[in-house]
């Protein structure tokens, strides 16, 4: 690894936050030098990885996000990106981002937290569903059929990590002022809205109070993407490069790497859920 | 009169109660106050009270239609006959609460028994038809020893449907307010002491004083009875949690007693509630007025229908993770909750099928009684 790609390695979060670039001014690195080309892009390995892990048995993988928190500046990009993959409506959010402030001024500092649903292998949430629809798939992701949920909203009770919400059928077009329709306002501007979404690569449009409206809602890892060896959109589109996605059960994978490590740790350990997404920290 | 009074109260409520209807079958859950973290408000709390009432009233019935309780003879079948439209009503606001009413029948055909929403829904299930055929049997006057079976199996699945809303709230360990073994068991002395109000409330309007002086009397003490048991409940219930300073519980436990709720707490729940029924309906020259012990029973009633509120709603305004409700904002991501007037509206609705429902028992019901009671 070239010194210039170590440097950009050790001070990737604070060089995105803008907090130290005149350290780096003081350094005098380019930060884009021709030889950084040599570094394998963490993405570029997660990618190659999770096509090598598809290979496999489902039963076989087991899918593991790792987040660096020491990475994470907070842009809320993972955010933004679940949303526009899974064309989230109003009140739906897969994969937010708490922000903690810690300190006293002037020692002030921030603490950013993603949060997708943990996956957990042990999970409260399968358990309460009335109608078993909800349930952990072949791959061990935790997953809802829009088609059986009847919406009684015990899952989002029974997450402890709040990652359920609930779909109530609107629009953040909706009220907003109609023109013509034929070019702008709401009648036109809904149509993305309401567009079929890819997930669980089921292609449902959203149309009066058909499911999803009326279900329990949450992050799956975006499994229509993997199933077609791509990382999931947060893990994409992650500009710290904070989010890594693979298979823990590859011994040479980059998450099973991070796990392994001693300042990786899982919330609320205590309450034996198992959760398959762990922080560094 | 008072059928009277109460027809037009009963129609009023339940017109206004129709806008309420439609906005939700027209609009979903468009315009109701719950969300995604407050995911259980108004309409859960009163499917917690009249599920109780129901089971309430008939765990009272079988101290007449199973044990032959001399002082509360002919109050049986009314007692049925209350814990039907209770528990149809029950299930009528769950059932509104649903993201997929329609899909209703899966509880059956795909019943996950590790959930305790499915033990609701059977429990509730088998105890309604069981309340049916009690009722039928008890106005056949020849099949007594159908009724007594009946009985016998009707009380033991009250028992056991009135416990399982608390095991439902009690068995969810992401809420550590709820996750105690007191709420299964304090659900059912709700229950219990939501019967002996309803029973209370129809003899105190409906019912002629000349046959109300031993019911009321068991039914008084017995109340009074519930009603401390009750109040050591709650003591027992927010001692326990608040000596444990976990935080989860302690925030609530303080909404509740001087926070944003303490007004609803003190003033209804305990001072409404409980202390003025246990004072009027211990004096002897008071509690021989009908409609004075018909308006403690109304109280009782009122002050359990908060109870359950509180007991549902302050625990969802804890965050699962700091500052979650902040991370991200939209429809439902916040811990506020003040139910919508749809909300209030499907309530009154609610409130006027079991009082249309109620006068529809006491004129078609009630007189059958009194035959009975005189053949008897």
């Amino acid at each position: 690894m070239t010194k210039e790609a170590s440097l950009l390695d050790k001070y990737a979060s604070e060089a995105f936050a803008g907090l130290v670039s005149p350290v780096l001014d003081d350094l005098n690195i380019s930060l884009a030098p021709d030889d950084d080309l040599t570094k394998e892009d963490a993405l570029v390995r997660m990618t190659a990885e999770l096509k090598r892990a598809l290979e496999k048995p489902a039963s076989e993988r087991r899918w593991v996000m790792v987040i660096d928190l020491r990475k994470c500046v907070g842009c809320t990009s993972c955010t933004v990106a679940c949303i526009a993959e899974n064309k989230l409506p109003p009140g739906v959010v897969y994969r937010p981002v708490t922000i903690e402030e810690i300190g006293t001024y002037p020692n002030v500092s921030m603490k950013f937290l993603p949060r997708p649903c943990f996956q957990c292998d042990n999970p409260p949430c399968t358990e309460v569903c009335p109608v078993t629809a909800t349930y952990k798939n072949e791959e061990g992701i935790v997953v809802i059929d829009y088609d059986k949920c009847i919406g009684c909203r015990s899952c989002l009770n029974a997450c402890p990590y709040g990652a359920r919400t609930f779909d109530y059928g609107m629009t953040y077009t909706q009220a907003t002022p109609d023109g013509f329709d034929f070019i702008l306002g709401q009648s036109k501007a809904d149509d993305y809205e309401l567009m079929a979404n890819s997930e669980y690569g089921e292609n449902r449009v959203r149309k009066g109070h058909v499911s999803p409206v009326g279900n329990a809602r949450k992050c799956h890892f975006c499994l229509h993407r993997i199933k077609d060896g791509m990382l999931p959109a947060c893990t994409s589109t992650c500009i710290g490069r904070a989010t890594y996605f693979g298979d823990a059960n590859d011994s040479t994978s980059m998450v099973a790497e991070l796990i392994n490590k001693p300042n990786a740790i899982r919330l609320k350990e205590e309450l034996g859920t198992e959760p398959r997404v762990y922080y560094i920290v | 009169m008072n059928k009277k009074i109460a027809y037009v109260l009963g129609m009023i409520t339940l017109i206004i109660g129709l806008w309420g209807f439609y906005d939700r079958f027209a609009f979903g859950h468009e315009n109701a106050a719950y969300g995604s973290y407050v995911s259980w408000g108004l309409w859960v709390a009163l499917y917690f009270l009249f599920g109780g009432i129901a089971v309430g009233c008939f765990i009272w019935a079988s101290l007449d239609l199973l044990f032959e309780v001399p002082a509360l003879k002919g109050t049986g079948r009314i007692a049925l006959w209350a814990a039907l439209v209770d528990l149809g009503v029950g299930l009528l606001a769950i059932g509104l609460d649903l993201g997929h009413f329609e899909r209703f029948y899966k509880a059956f055909t795909n019943p996950n028994w590790t959930s305790g929403v499915i033990e609701d829904v059977w429990g509730y299930t088998i105890f309604g038809i069981l309340t049916v055929l009690a009722l039928i049997f008890s106005i056949n006057q020849n099949k007594s020893v159908a009724l007594k079976v009946v009985m016998i199996l009707g009380l033991i699945t009250a028992i056991f449907a009135a416990a399982a809303p608390g095991k439902m709230l009690g068995m969810d360990a992401s809420r550590m307010f709820w996750h105690s073994s007191l709420l299964p068991v304090q659900f059912i002395f709700l229950a219990l002491t939501n019967g002996a109000a309803m029973l209370l409330v129809i003899r105190g309007f409906f019912v002629s004083p000349a046959e109300n002086e031993k019911p009321f009397s068991i039914l008084s003490i017995s109340l009074v009875g519930l009603l401390a048991f009750n109040l050591y409940f709650v003591y027992l219930f927010f001692s326990q949690g608040l000596s444990g300073r976990i935080p989860d519980i302690v925030q609530p436990v303080n909404a509740i007693l001087n926070g944003q709720y303490s007004l609803l707490f003190w003033g209804v729940q305990i001072v409404l509630g409980a202390i003025l029924p246990i004072i009027i309906l211990t004096q002897r020259k008071l509690a021989g007025s009908g409609a004075l012990v018909g308006l403690m029973g109304l109280l009782v009633l009122l002050g359990n229908a908060v109870a359950r509120y509180l007991i549902v709603v302050p625990a969802q305004q804890v965050e699962f993770l700091p500052n979650l409700s902040t991370a991200f904002s939209g429809r439902g991501l916040n811990l506020a909750y003040m139910p919508s007037a749809t909300e209030w509206a499907v309530a009154s609705g609610l409130l006027g099928v079991v009082i249309l429902g109620m006068l529809v028992g006491a004129d078609f019901i009630l007189p059958l009684v009194s035959k009975s009671h005189k053949e008897a």
